[in-house]
C-alpha cells in the first residue's frame, strides 16, 4: 500500500491518494511509513520536474496533496525524539513583497525534510542575520522578483557578514530576474531558477 | 493621422511602416526599437512613482527620456491612468506607491483569490447570453469590485463607476498617441488585455488555479472558450478607436515557468488561437506578451497564422531558439534583459543588442525591445546604447542583404 501511495501522489491523484491513506490508517499501517511514502512520491515528482515532465502547476498540486495527506496522518503519529533537521531561513528581501515563489520553495524544502524558518516578505537584512544567528549552521535563502531586490540581496549578504556569521551560513538567492550576474553582484553562494533548483542547492550547500 | 516624420536621418520608412513590416515578417529599412517604459521615466526625471498616474507628468517625463536617450519607433504604453483599469491586464489586488507602499516603491501585486470556482460557471452560463460582452462583464461586474470594494460596487452598479474611468483613459490615450505620432512615433498597440486562461490564473491566484487545472479542467476550458468572442469584440473596438492594427495580449501565466507544454496545448492555446485568428480576419496582428520561459511552447506556436503574431520575449525564453523555430511564422520582439540594463556595462549591452540584431533580426521579422518593462533602475547610458544599436547595426540595406 505504501508504494501505491507514493505512486498515486506522484501521479497527482488527489482523491485516490487521500483515500489510500485513510484506508491504510484504518488497517493499522504505521503512520511513519505512510509519511515516508508521501515523501518518496514527492521525490518522484521532483525527478519529473527536473526532467521537464512536470512543471510548476504540477509541483503545486503535489504539494497540496502532500499537505492534505500529512494532515490525515499527523493525528496518528506518536511524539518521538526526532533528530533535528537542517534549517533554511527563508524570506523575500526588503522592498519586495512577492511571496509566491518563496512559499513554493519553502514548501518543497519542507517536503524533503528541511526545517524551514519563513520570515515572510519585505524582510530587513538585519532580521535575516538575527534569525541565522539563532539557527546556527544554516542556509539563508533570499527571494526577490523585482530588480530592486538585487540591492537588498547584496545588503543582506553584507549584514550576515557584519554579524560575523558568514563562515557558518550559506546563502542562496532566487526569483524572477536572478542570474549569474546577480549572484556575482550580491556575493551570495548560489542561485536557483526554480523550486527544485532550491532543493538541490540546499542539499549541496549543507 | 499618417506618420510622415522619419526618426533617424538614414531611415527610408516611417516608424509605422517599419513596425508593421517587421510584424508582417518582411524586411524593413532597419530594425525597429520599441522598449516599454514606465518606472524608469520616474527614476530618470526624479519623479515619484505615484506621479506616473498624472498623464501630463508621464508624457513630459517620457518626452525627456525620448529627447535625451531616444528616439524609438513605437509608443509602448501602460494603459491605465486610473488604477481600477489595471484589472484588464492584471486582475489582482495591488499595493500602490504613495498609498500602501512608500512613494518610490514599485506597485506590487498580491496573490489573492479574486475569482472563485463559481465564476467559471457564471462565465459559461452568462457568457452564452451576450457573448460579445462576457469578458467586460466578468472584469467590470465581478473582478474590479472585488479588488476595489470601496470604490466600485458589485454587479450592474459597477458600470456607473467604471464607464467614466474607461472614457477618461481612452481619451487620454487617444491624445497621447496623437502627440507621439506627431513626433514620428507610432503606437505599438491598442488598449491591452490579459488573455482568458491567464486572467483566470491571476485572478484565482497561482496556487488555487494550479489545483483548478487538476480538479475542474473542463470548466477552465469551457470558460476560456466562452470569453473568446468578447475579447475579439473589445480588441476590435479599441483598435478602431485608437486607429491601430495591432493588439497587445498579455499571457503572463502561459509560460513553462507555470504550466507544461501539454497544459499550454490543452488549456491556454485553443482559445488564444481562436482569438488570434478572429483578429487576423480583421487585419489585426496580435502581440503576445510572453513573459517567462516559453522554450517548450515554441513548436506549438507554429499553429498561429503566419505573419499575424508577434512573440514578445522578456529575456527568459531563448530568443535565438525562438527565431530558429518560429521565425518564419512569428515576428520576434525583445529582449534586452532587466538585469543586463541594470547591472551590465554599456559595452555588454552593445554586444547583446548587436547579437540580437544580427541573429534574430536576420531577414526581418524582428523588433528590438526591453525584456518586458525596461528595468526601473536601468543605467541611462545602457538605455542610450540600446537605442543607438539599431542605427549602428540595424540598417538592412547596409549590412544585412
Amino acid at each position: 500500500m505504501s508504494d501505491e501511495i507514493a505512486t498515486l501522489i506522484a501521479e497527482l491523484e488527489e482523491s485516490k491518494t487521500l483515500e489510500a491513506i485513510r484506508k491504510s490508517l484504518r488497517e493499522g499501517e504505521d503512520p511513519v511509513v505512510l509519511i515516508e511514502s508521501l515523501r518518496k512520491g514527492m521525490e518522484t515528482v521532483g525527478e519529473r520536474f527536473e526532467k521537464k515532465e512536470y512543471f510548476l502547476s504540477e509541483l503545486i498540486m503535489s504539494a497540496e496533496i502532500f499537505k492534505q495527506g500529512v494532515a490525515l496522518i499527523e493525528p496518528h503519529l506518536k511524539t518521538t525524539e526526532e533528530k533535528p533537521s537542517k534549517t533554511v531561513v527563508i524570506g523575500t528581501v526588503k522592498g519586495d513583497i512577492h511571496d509566491i515563489g518563496k512559499n513554493i520553495v519553502a514548501t518543497m524544502l519542507r517536503c524533503v525534510g528541511f526545517n524551514v524558518s519563513d520570515l515572510g516578505v519585505d524582510v530587513d537584512p538585519r532580521a535575516f542575520a538575527e534569525e541565522a544567528r539563532k539557527a546556527g549552521e544554516c542556509i539563508v535563502a533570499l527571494s526577490g522578483l523585482l530588480t530592486v531586490a538585487f540591492d537588498s540581496m547584496k545588503e543582506t549578504v553584507s549584514a550576515i557578514e557584519e554579524a560575523g556569521l558568514r563562515e557558518k551560513v550559506k546563502i542562496m538567492i532566487g526569483g524572477g530576474a536572478v542570474n549569474e550576474k546577480v549572484l556575482e553582484y550580491s556575493k551570495a553562494d548560489a542561485y536557483g531558477r526554480n523550486a527544485m533548483d532550491a532543493v538541490r542547492i540546499a542539499r549541496d550547500l549543507l | 493621422m499618417k506618420i510622415e516624420k522619419k526618426i533617424h536621418p538614414k531611415d527610408t520608412m516611417s516608424s509605422e511602416e517599419r513596425i508593421q513590416a517587421a510584424v508582417n515578417l518582411q524586411t524593413p529599412d532597419r530594425v525597429p526599437v520599441a522598449p516599454l517604459f514606465y518606472y524608469f521615466v520616474a527614476n530618470y526625471n526624479n519623479m515619484s512613482f505615484a506621479e506616473l498616474y498624472d498623464p501630463v507628468k508621464y508624457f513630459n517625463g517620457l518626452s525627456c527620456v525620448f529627447d535625451e536617450l531616444g528616439p524609438w519607433d513605437a509608443h509602448y504604453f501602460v494603459n491605465a491612468y486610473d488604477k481600477e483599469l489595471i484589472a484588464f491586464v492584471i486582475p489582482m489586488k495591488l499595493l500602490e506607491p504613495g498609498e500602501e507602499l512608500p512613494e518610490n516603491t514599485m506597485r506590487q501585486f498580491l496573490e489573492a483569490e479574486i475569482m472563485t470556482p463559481d465564476d467559471y460557471e457564471w462565465i459559461i452560463e452568462e457568457a452564452s447570453k451576450i457573448r460579445s460582452l462576457a469578458y467586460a462583464r466578468l472584469v467590470i461586474e465581478r473582478l474590479i469590485p472585488r479588488i476595489w470594494p470601496d470604490a466600485v460596487p458589485r454587479g450592474w452598479k459597477a458600470y456607473k463607476a467604471m464607464i467614466p474611468l474607461i472614457t477618461r483613459n481612452t481619451l487620454l490615450l487617444k491624445r497621447e498617441i496623437e502627440r507621439w505620432r506627431k513626433r514620428g512615433v507610432t503606437p505599438l498597440h491598442q488598449f491591452a488585455f490579459e488573455a482568458a486562461f491567464d486572467t483566470f490564473s491571476l485572478a484565482r491566484g497561482l496556487i488555487e488555479f494550479s489545483k483548478d487545472l487538476s480538479r475542474y479542467p473542463d470548466k477552465v476550458i469551457k470558460a476560456s472558450d466562452a470569453l473568446t468572442e468578447s475579447y475579439a469584440f473589445l480588441i476590435k473596438a479599441t483598435c478602431r478607436i485608437l486607429k491601430v492594427k495591432r493588439a497587445e495580449i498579455f499571457v503572463h501565466r502561459s509560460s513553462n515557468d507555470f504550466i507544461s507544454p501539454r497544459q499550454f496545448m490543452k488549456f491556454s492555446l485553443p482559445s488564444l488561437k481562436t482569438l488570434v485568428e478572429k483578429l487576423a480576419q480583421d487585419g489585426i496582428s496580435s502581440i503576445l506578451h510572453c513573459d517567462g520561459n516559453w522554450d517548450l511552447n515554441l513548436e506549438l506556436m507554429r499553429e498561429f497564422p503566419a505573419g499575424r503574431v508577434v512573440m514578445q520575449c522578456d529575456g527568459t525564453s531563448d530568443i535565438f531558439k525562438a527565431k530558429e523555430i518560429i521565425g518564419d511564422r512569428v515576428c520576434i520582439y525583445g529582449d534586452v534583459p532587466a538585469n543586463l540594463l541594470a547591472l551590465g556595462s554599456p559595452a555588454q549591452v552593445d554586444e547583446y543588442c548587436h547579437r540580437l540584431i544580427e541573429q534574430v533580426g536576420k531577414g526581418g521579422g524582428f523588433i528590438l525591445g526591453s525584456g518586458c518593462e525596461l528595468a526601473p533602475n536601468a543605467k541611462p547610458e545602457n538605455v542610450k546604447v540600446m537605442m543607438q544599436s539599431v542605427v549602428k547595426y540595424g540598417y538592412y540595406t547596409q549590412s544585412k542583404e
